[in-house]
């Protein structure tokens, strides 16, 4: 799926991305902030024994530099515990290391060569014994009671000391923003479900109109989706009203041409000679025009509304009563108490009607004793199968029947368009009808729909 | 028998009325909907022939309001309107039969008389009464074989009273099926047409029930 596609998409991109650079920040500024507290802290704390040193530092009676006391930290006792003071004489007879900490054992501590007045304070980095980096500060003092020397008072501390709770302080943030961002990630995915649900509910409700479930969207929808549905709903409503009209407007040019062809063809039959035969012969060729362009007309209008949904066998129970009444004289036995209850066509009642009323129509009229009807759903597929007890038709024939105007047998009343509308009907519905042996022995009519 | 023609276009409706009077039925024309309305339901009529688009009032509510109205007479829809949907919504109304325009004069008269027999309970174009045959498609009465002519009056008399055999029909039952509405109607005449088919019957077919009527037997 591409970006431009699809608007989860983003707008999951979109936040994605401010999530990620906002946290990112967020991570460097804490790290950094928590970085400059501890080495602060970390300073301070040497800052501290440095002071604690000078406070102890004195010379004894024999003019040998010493402390008054031991310093308090006990890692300054344990060899190479990472804290480490040490004193220097920096004039008067330089001396590295006059005094220093047990913990340096055997080692002194190099200062990178500065020059530092007096009771200044430095702070450096060097390497300390036990290739452990060192913080460094030191301070060049000169006792009062021996002004002519100077001693520069050291102390420094493993630099890990340090490093180490920044490092942990970085894995812990790192663990705890990614998890902030996991969820971020998941509120905005949910936000996101959320408000697009109403355009996913417009799918839906567009899907069961193409399916001829509903013939407008239904429900309310927010007032940024409510517009689209209701010009949507406007748009169906109009559909639905032009081929009404259309079908009116048929259905009256039909009232409109035929009576003057009725007349027209009675007057003539009461005639003798060419003048009436003629005017017969062409008021025959005239209704078989209208009633071709009217079938033609209705069905142009047939698959335009989206939305229909026909029951099929109330269609069917209401062509069976009219095809008792029209074929009363025939006392046949029409059957249709196989087809069930629950299939529909995605179609208007009236096309299916003119379908089935056409094939039904046939199936009487050739039929010796009894129609039968059955229907099935196969996949997205209606199929309806009307069979007779006629004497059939031979496969060469079958095509031919299907052919604008043509008539099996003049003989048996009928305009001879039936099969060729119901084909055309149904192929403007994606169906089509086929010509079989019935299982009595006459014609089966397979129709297939689409089912609702 | 007695034809009531609905239909709005004037010429159709005379070619109408002349091909059913001729095949020996009296008929009454309307040639919109509430003429024809109030004619079906107040005058005694043996069929309709019923158009739908009618001026004032369609065939459909009038078929409809004949039917809540108990009317039962047999009612055949001739329309231009020939969708199955409406062929549907008529016979639902109550048609018992649906002719589309442009039609076959001969197939209309054909449907006609066949409504009118079965609405009599017969199952065949011929009736019978004892000796006599009437032929109701060609409208020809024969006694054991032989033809006997009538007039167009006596044919519609003979051919009610055959419709209803055995049942008493009063003259004025008789006057309304034989005439349209608006024919100058003498039930007097009606004696003349009785006497004259009792000189052509065997007789002793057609009895006089006093004070109701006359009743048609079969003669054993």
């Amino acid at each position: 799926m591409n970006l431009r596609d699809s608007l989860r998409l983003r707008l999951l991109a979109g936040s994605l991305v401010w999530i990620v650079v906002t946290l990112t920040v967020t991570g460097f500024v804490l790290t950094d902030l928590f970085r400059q507290h501890v080495a602060a802290r970390f300073e301070a704390e040497l800052q501290g024994h440095l002071d604690q040193l000078a406070a102890v530092f004195e010379f004894a009676e024999d003019g040998m530099p010493r402390l008054r006391a031991e310093l308090s930290d006990p890692r300054l006792r344990l060899p190479y515990s990472g804290l480490y003071w040490q004193i220097d004489r920096a004039a008067n007879g330089a001396a590295v290391g006059v005094l220093r900490s047990r913990s340096l054992w055997d080692s002194t501590l190099t200062v990178p060569a500065d020059a530092l007045a007096d009771g200044q304070a430095h702070v450096h980095r060097v390497d300390g014994p036990d290739a452990a980096q060192l913080v460094m500060v030191e301070r060049m003092i000169r006792p009062a009671s021996r002004p002519e020397t100077a001693y520069r008072l050291i102390v420094a501390a493993d630099e890990r000391a340090m490093t180490e709770p920044v490092a942990a302080f970085v894995g812990l943030l790192v663990r705890a923003l990614a998890i902030l961002a996991a969820g971020l990630v998941a509120l905005v995915a949910l936000q996101l479900y959320l408000g697009l649900m109403p355009l996913r509910r417009m799918r839906e409700a567009l899907a069961t109109v193409r399916a001829g479930r509903s013939r407008q969207l239904a429900g309310r929808y927010p007032q940024e989706v409510q517009p689209l549905v209701d010009e949507l709903n406007t748009l169906l409503r109009h559909d639905a009203e032009v081929v009404a009209r259309a079908r009116t407007q048929a259905g009256n040019l039909a009232h409109a041409v035929k009576t003057p062809l009725a007349i027209l063809a009675n007057a003539a039959s009461r005639e003798q000679g060419e003048f009436s035969r003629l005017v017969a012969e062409q008021a025959a060729i005239a209704r078989r025009q209208v009633d071709y362009h009217l079938a033609r007309a209705r069905a142009a209008a047939a698959t335009l509304v989206p939305g229909m949904h026909t029951p099929l066998r109330p269609a069917l129970e209401g062509l069976v009563r009219v095809m008792r009444r029209l074929h009363a004289e025939r006392e046949l036995e029409i059957d249709v108490a196989q087809v069930p209850d629950k299939l529909g066509f995605a179609g208007e009642e009236q096309d299916l009607h003119e379908m089935l009323g056409n094939l039904l129509d046939n199936a009487c009229k050739w039929a010796r004793q009894r129609v039968v009807v059955n229907a099935s759903l196969e996949g997205r597929t209606l199929a309806v199968r009307i069979d007779d007890d006629g004497p059939g038709l031979a496969p060469a024939e079958r095509e031919a029947v299907f052919a604008r105007g043509a008539r099996a047998d003049e003989q048996v009343p009928g305009s001879g368009l039936g099969l060729a509308i119901v084909r055309d009907l149904a192929h403007l519905y994606g169906g089509d009808v086929h010509l079989d042996v019935a299982p009595q022995g006459g014609l089966r009519v397979t129709l297939t729909l689409p089912a609702a | 028998m007695r034809i009531l023609v609905v239909e709005d276009e004037h010429v159709l409706a005379a070619q109408l009325c002349e091909a059913l009077s001729e095949a020996g039925y009296a008929v009454d024309v309307a040639h919109n909907g509430l003429d024809g309305y109030h004619l079906g339901a107040e005058e005694s009529v043996d069929a309709v022939v019923l158009d739908l688009g009618l001026p004032h009032m369609d065939g459909i509510t009038m078929l409809t309001k004949w039917r809540a109205a108990g009317r039962d007479m047999p009612v055949l829809i001739l329309t231009a309107r020939d969708d199955w949907h409406q062929k549907v919504a008529g016979i639902d109304a109550g048609a018992d039969d649906y002719v589309t325009k442009p039609f076959h004069m001969e197939e209309l008269l054909a449907r006609v008389r066949a409504l009118i027999r079965r609405a009599g309970g017969h199952a065949s174009a011929t009736l019978h009464c004892g000796p006599l045959t009437l032929d109701t498609r060609a409208g020809r009465l024969t006694i054991e074989g032989r033809a006997v002519p009538l007039t167009s009056h006596e044919y519609r008399v003979l051919a009610y009273l055959m419709h209803h055999t055995g049942e008493v029909v009063s003259r004025t039952e008789l006057t309304e099926h034989i005439y349209a509405q608006d024919y100058d109607r003498d039930s007097n005449t009606i004696e003349v047409f009785i006497g004259r088919l009792r000189k052509k019957l065997p007789p002793g077919m057609i009895e006089t029930v006093r004070g109701l009527g006359y009743r048609l037997v079969d003669g054993k």
